[in-house]
């Protein structure tokens, strides 16, 4: 681990810790190691002892801010440290009263990126035993020698393209921040399948889903997926057929997409998750370009204040059929 | 080839699912119908309150059921007899088309109009132009159940 974030992880463990300890929050949502080098996983601390184990480094993707919709109902106060996705997942969740900000504290992280393991395994071209950071180049060390990448080759895919790596919402910044980025190519992709004919198109998206095991943990890590009870899981009417079909998973995956209508952070937290590598995020950036082309640009939680487009209307809207 | 795309076979008929608002577009299926004008009986109407009701689980429920296109019909923007459904409608539902689309169903397979119920007419050559363009363009096989078997 780079001397940096060792640095930064423990300025941030000072202050949460006065937080904590002082008894301000009665809960941290954090990053500690995992059963891995390569994973960090969440921590959930509650005293001196649990802080100890507070991590940050290039490995703590996952999403804290979902957490709050459990820990909230044991908790009177609970403090999470906030990357720029979790931070809009949390103005997501505010958005839709799933969370109280008066009973949350954010602290701010302005994150550089995480590393994607896979990534970092390719390139190493061996057995990875582990890695070093250093002004934007990893060390990667494997059993038979060293090589350096630059930084921005070994980033989890969804971190290369996020366009607010700062919180936009925070009760305290802890490091500096990074920047807005600009130019980034998020809609690439969704614009080659465009291209592609009806039939083209169904045969490459019947061949994604085909691998769809339904676990939904593409809905369990997602901050707009938090309704109580999901269509999925409703059995009268039941929408979602438990059955090994490809209308089945249509049904699944274009209901869950568009429920994000306007809603989706566009995290890629669904893609991370995914076990089988599902290209989530280009049904969610569909709608995320159309929305944005039809009724205005819209940057779902940015702002917890602004309307959603599907939550208002204009008299002169247009419409995507052929009559207006 | 993927299992969506299916061949036409002699003798078939498209079958199309029709949601109309109750306040304009059904009374207009019905001036439709008192004015003895005709439109063809491919065309299976589903009455909903609203087009606002309209959930877009219907569609794609209709779709895994055995429908070929389906249409949604409301009143017109501004005449919505909740004030305001149709215009969260149209936002919705346009939404929705551009995904259907991106997911690999033709244009013509979902589509949205405005009829009002003084509209008879305009509700009869609708219905007949759907029923065409889906007649033209062949059998559905997205999204298409396995176990779903049209009924003698």
């Amino acid at each position: 681990m780079a001397e940096k974030s060792l640095k930064e992880a423990e300025k941030i463990r000072e202050i949460v810790g006065q937080d904590l300890l002082g008894g301000r929050i009665g809960l941290l949502l954090g990053w500690e190691k995992g059963h891995y080098w390569w994973q960090s996983r969440p921590l959930f601390a509650k005293n001196e002892a649990d802080l100890e184990k507070l991590t940050w480094d290039s490995f703590c993707v996952i999403n804290l801010s979902r957490y709050l919709l459990e820990e909230l109902k044991e908790h009177g106060k609970v403090g999470v440290l906030v990357k720029g996705c979790d931070a809009r997942a949390f103005n997501r969740l505010l958005q839709d009263n799933m969370v109280a900000r008066d009973r949350v504290v954010l602290y701010g992280l302005p994150c550089p990126g995480m590393l994607d393991y896979g990534r970092l395994n390719e390139e190493a071209g061996g057995a990875l035993i582990s890695i070093s950071e250093s002004n934007g180049s990893v060390t990667l060390k494997t059993g038979t020698g060293e090589k350096s990448v630059e930084r921005d080759q070994v980033l989890m895919k969804k971190c290369a393209e996020c366009v607010y790596p700062d919180p936009v919402v925070y009760d305290q910044l802890l490091l500096s921040p990074q920047g807005k980025k600009e130019g980034v190519e998020r809609f690439k992709s969704v614009e080659d399948l465009e291209e592609l004919t009806p039939d083209e198109r169904f045969a490459y998206w019947e061949g994604e889903l085909s691998r769809c095991l339904r676990c939904y943990a593409c809905r369990q890590v997602c901050p707009f997926c938090s309704c109580r009870e999901c269509f999925v899981e409703q059995d009268n009417p039941r929408w979602q057929g438990r059955a090994y079909q490809p209308g089945e998973n249509f049904m699944f995956h274009l209901v869950r997409a568009y429920h994000g209508t306007g809603r989706c952070i566009d995290c890629g937290e669904c893609e991370r998750a995914c076990p089988v590598d599902i290209p989530l995020q280009e049904l969610n950036r569909k709608l995320i370009k159309d929305i944005n082309q039809l009724y205005g640009d819209y940057e779902a939680g940015v702002d917890a204040e602004a309307d959603p487009p599907l939550l208002t209307y204009r008299p002169d809207d247009p419409a995507a059929f052929s009559e207006k | 080839m993927s299992v969506g795309v299916k061949e036409k076979a002699a003798g078939w008929e498209p079958l199309i699912v029709a949601f109309c608002c109750n306040w304009c577009s059904y009374a207009g299926g019905d001036l439709a119908g008192t004015s003895r004008l005709t439109y063809p009986s491919n065309v299976k109407v589903i009455r909903v309150p609203c087009s606002g009701r309209m959930n877009p689980m219907f569609v794609l429920r209709a779709f895994q059921r055995g429908a070929d296109g389906v249409i949604v019909a409301g009143c017109h923007p501004g005449d919505c007899h909740y004030s305001t459904g149709n215009y969260s409608a149209r936002r919705r539902l346009s939404a929705f088309k551009r995904l259907v689309e991106f997911a690999g169903f033709e244009p013509e397979r979902f589509e949205v109009r405005w009829i009002s119920s003084s509209e008879g007419d305009k509700f009869a050559e609708e219905m007949t132009g759907i029923t065409e363009r889906i007649k033209a363009l062949g059998p559905n096989g997205k999204m298409r159940d396995a176990r779903w078997q049209k009924k003698a």
